[in-house]
């Protein structure tokens, strides 16, 4: 699985959506993605790359596309 | 040994186990077969044989980590070594603390922050880290250990009773931000109890703090160790955001 699926996995099974709701997906944007969803996000994300996130990045994830960036930039993780 | 290890298969976190409660806390986990995750602030051959012989003794793994909780990257760190082990964590405990009695006017800037510091930043910063590894497998318990100065008002305890009043609030903040994910908040507030801090405190002070007691003695630290470990225990699985007092009845005999 590439770094790419993996994290569209992660947002897909946390919020429970289908893969073409991810593009433009923002924090708060559906239901399941507010304060408690993020956090089990966040957890998801730290699990499936093997990382600890800083809690600034925590608050920074605020879109799909965003979250890729903090990943690439600051974890090294490549897309 | 206990007859019925109530920790049996938990990993267990503790912040400055060198000595007094969070040594004690170390070694009750320990006998009620819990993994624990010993922190101290600086690493020496007393502490790891210390750790060593419980492992050894209890069958469990008692895995000492070093890091200084007024230095937030050295937290942060630490939290990276505890993950690496890959162990599921059930159980924090905030027990590093330092005491600090001096009046308003004697207490200086640095003071009061260095006692925030390690007295509620570090513990907010190993809350927020903790509880997300916690997240992942949807059970948890943190301990926080406050005190019975964050109770009540005495003089020349108003920066630590800030410090641990500021415990108390974010206990029951995040019972309530936590316990969705079936992670639990509780704090324990001892009152004086027989460990190195209260060397300082004067003889007269400590006669008058063990008569005030119902109990007419003070806690040992073993009474504070076996509270967490309740807390820590599946025991308490429907406990959560409770401040308890082992105390001795102390702040309730000041409310009279």
């Amino acid at each position: 699985m590439t770094n790419l699926e993996l994290y569209k996995k992660s947002f897909c099974e946390t919020f429970e959506i289908q893969e073409d709701a991810l593009k433009g997906l923002v924090y708060q944007g559906i239901p399941s993605w507010d304060s408690v969803g993020h956090m089990n996000l966040v957890a998801t994300l730290e699990e499936a790359f093997d990382i600890m996130m800083d809690t600034d990045d925590v608050i920074d994830l605020s879109s799909y596309e965003k979250g890729i960036e903090i990943l690439k930039d600051h974890y090294d993780i490549g897309f | 040994m206990a007859e019925k290890r109530l920790l049996e298969n938990k990993t267990v976190i503790v912040t400055g186990s060198k000595r007094g409660m969070g040594r004690q806390m170390v070694t009750t986990f320990a006998e009620n077969g819990a993994n624990v995750i010993a922190h101290a602030r600086v690493q020496d051959d007393e502490h790891m044989d210390f750790c060593n012989t419980l492992a050894e003794k209890d069958h469990v793994k008692i895995i000492p980590v070093y890091f200084d909780l007024r230095n937030e990257s050295e937290i942060k760190n630490g939290i990276k070594t505890i993950r690496a082990k890959k162990m599921v964590i059930d159980g924090l405990v905030n027990n590093a603390g330092i005491s600090y009695t001096a009046l308003l006017q004697m207490t200086s800037i640095d003071q009061l922050r260095e006692i925030m510091d390690v007295n509620f930043f570090a513990p907010y910063i190993l809350s927020q880290y903790i509880s997300k590894m916690m997240l992942r497998n949807k059970k948890g318990s943190i301990v926080n250990i406050s005190s019975s100065a964050a109770l009540d008002g005495n003089p020349g305890l108003s920066a630590y009773g800030a410090s641990k009043s500021a415990l108390l609030c974010m206990t029951r903040s995040l019972a309530a931000e936590l316990g969705e994910n079936n992670i639990r908040v509780n704090a324990i507030c001892p009152g004086v109890t027989a460990t190195d801090m209260i060397n300082d405190m004067k003889d007269d002070i400590f006669r008058i703090q063990k008569e005030a007691s119902f109990l007419k003695k003070v806690a040992t630290p073993d009474d504070i160790a076996n509270t967490a470990m309740m807390l820590l225990s599946d025991m308490s699985k429907y406990i959560t955001g409770q401040v308890i007092s082992v105390d001795g009845g102390i702040t309730q005999f000041s409310k009279r």
